[in-house]
């Protein structure tokens, strides 16, 4: 029971953690079509950053988790402007934009590991100490981002739907000329939805630099990840993100408690390819 | 006073010319019909006209502004409105979520409470249908919320095309109808097959043909059914 327990409380960090980290994925995708492939180097970028600000600098963990995603932001600017930008409305820009996000990816990984270095590099946690539920210990870190996650995909939720801005993006993601003609300026929203999808991926990278040690290629294991819950969920609303988000994440820690470490990512694919069989438009999708 | 001067207007897709110079004034507290056969250009002047085409050659004055070759934001903030052909709109959003987003200028954000408050009393359908997801409507109230869109934009002219394309007779009806209420307070410019639409609506009508003006009927020579019949399959009238 109480094995059951701590299994369900992993389940669901790692879920929060895919949940924030394939909101961002799933932001840009629905609103430009395009698949960033730099976002886990982003989440890496900003555990890096931070761990300058705060570890380097001395200024501490708040301030280094506001550089962190300043950082990512105004990386994601500068990615969808030189690298999505001039390959707008090109028949294979969903191709292009695949290469291209890929060679950011590239960029970013050998630039982090030129600046700095190979050796691992660890955040400290946002709040010390453990939590016990009933016997189920986790870290006040981890809960810390069970909590986090669904105020910060509610905040986003709130935003997309109720916001006028907010739901520019989504109508520039639904009909471009449509919202075009509506006085919404399409490409300025292109580059918020690339900056907003790019702060979502630093701030995840924080969190996670506070779990798992700060590598170059911190970001490529959780991407892949993400990829299996933006899929799995059915590429496009939100709520179908945190569910395959809840899905995963639970299907992998009880895998491991029954599989093992191994065969569980490929028990993970096995299912992923399962669900895009019988649901070609992903679980939650709509055909 | 002219509120939109197209001067010598040319241009169309990459190497296909489709527009070869055309030049059409409105004058203000006038509204002005578009017709001709499919394919001929009306389309693509319209979308010159609200930016989404950069014309290769002439002059577009909107309100005595120049506004050639700028963004549809800029066009739409200046108060010239295009509605679409067929337009899909956003399927994932309700029609109320559309309405209100649709005011997104600042222009256009005030006084949007009571401009809503008159699409629905223009379209009571749509008020009806507030909460439903715009995938899920059919063709004429589609129509409507495109057409509402447009009028939630604060538009200082309204530009149509093919408002009643694919419509019943019932629900053309209905629309001609919303169309003239709406020409009291807004010049329209509409593209449209229906003639009778645009005789009813529209106080001057041109003729569209190979991407050129060919003539223009006015209240002193109004053609008859024959003579619009032959316009449409290219006979000499």
């Amino acid at each position: 029971m109480e094995t059951l327990l701590a299994t369900f409380v992993s389940g669901l960090v790692l879920a929060a953690l895919y949940a924030l980290m394939a909101s961002g994925l799933s932001l840009i995708w629905t609103t430009i079509g395009v698949f960033n492939f730099a976002h886990g180097a982003l989440m890496m970028v900003g555990a890096f950053v931070a761990w300058t600000v705060s570890e380097v600098g001395g200024f501490g963990l708040w301030p280094g988790l506001i550089a962190g995603v300043a950082t990512t932001t105004v990386l994601g600017v500068i990615i969808e402007y030189l690298l999505i930008r001039p390959f707008y409305g090109q028949r294979n820009m969903v191709l292009i934009t695949v290469m291209t996000t890929l060679a950011a990816m590239i960029i970013l990984e050998k630039s982090a590991q030129i600046i700095w270095g190979a050796r691992l590099k660890q955040l400290p946690r946002m709040i010390e100490g453990d939590i016990s539920i009933s016997g189920a210990v986790i870290s006040a870190h981890e809960a810390l981002i069970v909590v986090l996650a669904p105020l910060i995909l509610i905040a986003l939720w709130q935003f997309t739907n109720r916001t006028p801005v907010g739901r520019s993006l989504r109508a520039v993601g639904q009909n471009q000329e449509a919202a075009a003609l509506l006085g919404i300026n399409v490409p300025l929203t292109f580059a918020l939805a690339f900056g907003l999808g790019a702060a979502l991926a630093g701030l995840t990278g924080v969190l996670l630099g506070g779990i798992r040690f700060i590598t170059p290629s911190l970001g490529s294991e959780p991407l892949i990840k993400a990829m299996i819950v933006v899929i799995f969920g059915g590429l496009g609303s939100l709520g179908a993100t945190v569910g395959a988000a809840l899905v995963i994440g639970m299907a992998e820690a009880f895998l491991v408690l029954t599989l093992g470490l191994y065969w569980t990512p490929f028990a993970i694919f096995l299912g992923l390819i399962a669900v895009l069989v019988l649901r070609p438009n992903g679980l939650f999708g709509r055909s | 006073m002219s509120i939109l001067r197209i001067e010598g207007i040319g241009g169309g897709y990459g190497s296909v010319t489709v527009l070869r110079d055309i030049t059409l004034t409105l004058e203000t507290g006038e509204n002005l019909g578009l017709f001709g056969p499919n394919g001929h250009g009306k389309t693509t002047l319209l979308r010159m006209t609200s930016g989404l085409m950069r014309p290769s050659s002439g002059t577009i004055q909107f309100d005595g502004r120049d506004i050639t070759g700028a963004s549809p934001s800029k066009i739409v903030t200046s108060g010239l409105v295009h509605t679409q052909q067929g337009n899909t709109l956003f399927g994932d959003m309700g029609v109320a979520e559309t309405l209100e987003m649709a005011a997104f200028t600042k222009r256009a954000r005030a006084g949007a409470t009571a401009r809503l408050e008159k699409v629905y009393a223009l379209f009571p359908r749509l008020a009806e249908r507030r909460k439903q997801k715009t995938r899920t409507l059919s063709g004429g109230e589609r129509q409507m919320l495109s057409i509402g869109s447009a009028l939630m934009c604060a538009p200082r002219l309204l530009v149509l095309d093919e408002p009643t394309l694919g419509l019943s007779p019932r629900l053309k009806e209905e629309l001609t109808e919303a169309l003239i209420e709406i020409s009291n307070s807004v010049p329209l410019m509409v593209v449209e097959q229906d003639v009778e639409l645009l005789l009813a609506v529209t106080d001057r009508q041109v003729l569209v043909e190979h991407g050129e003006i060919v003539r223009e009927i006015t209240a002193t020579n109004t053609p008859d059914h024959a003579e619009i019949v032959a316009m449409y399959f290219g006979a000499q009238a």
